[in-house]
């Protein structure tokens, strides 16, 4: 291990030297403030280093691959970390639990993401994989009271096993076919173990896409998705929703692309059955949703749907290899701010009572809560694809990218599956801007609460201050793409 | 030849043992067959050239780990209450179902794994070539594997205070 590769780890060194460090200051004297701002400058020091470690872009043993790709990625997974951060701070605090922990446990999971991000072999691929879960089903279950947490943590923990057990033996079929475990090489040997014995090689594989599925939440392994969401605290599902998913489908091209499978009909066709039913039946179940976190659940399903187009459409050759990187750097990058921001407002807005979830309870929020309902909207918008906000351009890459591979199938559910979403994301605009007077039949008690809220949220600016920030990223990312776009092409 | 006959004997016991596991009603029976089936598939580690799996196998597996489950279920005591929970669980209109897909996808499997030619020589695998690569090409993963571990122990210490509290002990930080 030398200088240079050191240098090219920076985020990662300095990820794990933050939970050194926070273990340190546990162990001396516990206090919870000093453990947030500790976290704080360790992921700010780790974006730092992403940035540091640009100058250093090359292979690190055979695990790791840091390239300008995965450290972008990293720089947006630490910026949602940080964002995480920031809405916890309020979370938890009435019942005053200790939260270094907590810190502790955050910081750990977004290393898993980044190992993850940067994964060229399964080994470290499943090792990202498990850190990053096994921080966050603690984090699920961290609060103490209620049972909903732990119900949310014991069903992820029980599921992601499952998956974990059957993307081990896929990874076991594949080594057996190709007899190599690092994504190069088995793009190198799997033709030739494709013509000896196609059978074991792509059994292999699609036990592999199952247990990916699963973190990604993709149809037929999507069950557990509203129940976690709708269980864990508000940040630790904004955690989740950005940062492991985020991180999984990065990981997925990585595989897909340096295994080269994209080049397997019949896993395609797989692939493609599972896009489908993603985009239609995640949106068809968001219909009917009243809890604000089951509908992006579902909503989520949908989106990775979505994304799944762009890699299937490798396969097709119709469009460039570099405009499919780039629509994927694009479109996950935009959905994973505009969860941010969605999950922001939902977190501001019902703090820790978790009955404040239902959409009823968004009733009037432009004339309560004027910036988190701008920014609310802005969110749904973006999600639905509208012009101006950066889903919008997102929709387009993945959009152009089909119709000029050709995918007719898949464009007509993406089509559909839009225009559902879009009545769903809708309700939560209009609920907003329904008058004062239109929720006259809160009880008076209910009123009293409200105004105490207010008074406290007078003082609790700062997530104002995040609201606005990520509604203007949205925004801009929609209205001025073009110094993105050119960045994403060039990575 | 003595090599395969000994892989389907321990192959064998290996298996029966695991569908016991799961079948037996009583915790401790369940975990006593598990700790056969792993000496098993230790035997069978062994057979293949991995002597060195075969001992963390049995070092690790069917004794530490197996012995804290043992403990952890005689302290909860769960007795005959346990068993008829159990039996509750293990009705044929529960485990049908999932049986007969899992049943669909193990003979897929099987045909799959037929089609592999096995292979023709096996080399031991010492432990000394063991450490060179852990601490050699894959000292990140044994790195990360600390970092996962760590993840581990902080969460399972977390969920387990709140019991630890309750009942009247402290792990004597400040409140």
């Amino acid at each position: 291990m030398n200088a240079q590769l050191m240098m090219a780890l920076m985020p990662i060194l300095m990820l794990s030297l933050t939970a050194v460090v926070l273990m340190i200051q546990a162990s001396v004297k516990r206090d919870q403030s000093v453990a947030w701002v500790i976290t704080a400058l360790g992921l700010l020091l780790a974006l730092w280093g992403a940035g540091y470690a640009r100058g250093f872009t090359q292979p690190v043993t055979v695990l790791l691959m840091v390239d300008d790709w995965g450290l972008f990625f990293t720089t947006l997974i630490l910026v949602a970390a940080l964002v995480t951060l920031i809405l916890s701070k309020h979370t938890f605090s009435s019942e005053g639990e200790r939260k270094e922990e907590y810190y502790l446990l955050l910081v750990l999971s977004v290393l898993g993401a980044v190992v993850l991000i940067q994964s060229s072999h399964m080994v470290s691929l499943l090792l990202g994989m498990e850190l990053m879960g096994v921080a966050l089903y603690a984090m699920i279950a961290f609060p103490e009271k209620g049972q909903r947490p732990l119900e949310a943590a014991i069903k992820y923990l029980v599921l992601s096993a499952c998956a974990s057990v059957i993307l081990l033996y896929g990874f076991a079929l594949i080594y057996a076919a190709t007899g190599e475990l690092s994504y190069a090489g088995i793009g190198l040997k799997a033709s030739i173990a494709y013509d000896q014995n196609p059978i074991l090689l792509m059994a292999g594989t699609a036990m592999v896409l199952a247990g990916i599925g699963f973190k990604l939440s993709v149809v037929p392994f999507h069950m557990w998705t509203p129940d976690v969401y709708e269980g864990a605290p508000t940040p630790v599902t904004g955690f989740l929703a950005t940062v492991s998913k985020g991180a999984v489908f990065v990981a997925l091209t990585r595989f897909f692309v340096e295994g080269q499978l994209y080049e397997y009909q019949s896993l395609m066709t797989a692939l493609a059955a599972v896009a489908i039913a993603s985009m239609l039946i995640g949106n068809w179940l968001a219909l009917r949703q009243e809890n604000i976190k089951r509908l992006l659940a579902y909503s989520s399903i949908a989106h990775f749907g979505y994304l799944l187009v762009v890699l299937i459409a490798l396969s097709y050759g119709g469009a460039e290899a570099g405009l499919i990187r780039e629509s994927i750097t694009f479109y996950l990058a935009a959905y994973i701010l505009t969860t941010l921001a969605a999950f922001a407002v939902v977190a501001s807005i019902a703090g820790e009572d978790e009955r404040k979830n239902n959409i009823a309870s968004f009733d009037g929020l432009f004339w309560r809560r004027p910036i988190q309902a701008s920014s609310l909207t802005v969110a749904m918008l973006s999600f639905a694809g509208i012009p101006l906000t950066a889903g919008f351009i997102g929709k387009f890459y993945v959009i152009s990218v089909g119709i000029q591979s050709q995918l007719w199938w898949l464009i007509t559910a993406l089509i559909i599956g839009s225009a559902i979403g879009i009545y769903y994301y809708l309700r939560i605009i209009f609920a907003m801007t329904m008058s004062a007077g239109s929720s006259a039949d809160m009880s008076a008690n209910d009123e009293g609460k409200d105004q105490k809220n207010i008074a406290q949220d007078a003082s609790v600016s700062s997530q104002d201050v995040l609201a606005m920030l990520l509604l203007t990223i949205v925004l801009l990312l929609g209205t001025w793409p073009q110094p993105f776009i050119e960045f994403a092409g060039r990575l | 030849m003595l090599e395969i006959t000994l892989f389907y004997v321990a192959a064998t016991v290996a298996l029966v043992a695991t569908v016991l596991a799961m079948t037996r009603t009583n915790a401790i029976h369940a975990l006593i067959y598990l700790i056969v089936s792993l000496l098993a598939v230790a035997v069978i580690f062994f057979l293949i050239g991995a002597p060195f799996a075969a001992a963390l196998e049995i070092v690790i597996y069917a004794g530490a780990i197996m012995v804290l489950f043992v403990f952890v279920i005689m302290m909860l005591n769960l007795g005959e209450k346990g068993d008829q929970q159990e039996r509750q669980w293990l009705l044929p209109k529960i485990w049908a179902g999932p049986a007969l897909l899992a049943a669909v996808l193990f003979a897929e499997l099987l045909y799959v794994i037929s089609t592999v030619e096995g292979p023709v020589s096996t080399t031991a695998v010492s432990a000394k070539e063991v450490g060179l690569a852990l601490f050699g090409p894959y000292v990140l993963a044994v790195e990360i594997a600390s970092m996962l571990l760590l993840a581990g122990l902080v969460g399972s210490f977390h969920l387990g205070r709140r019991y630890l509290e309750r009942d009247g002990f402290d792990d004597g930080s400040e409140k």
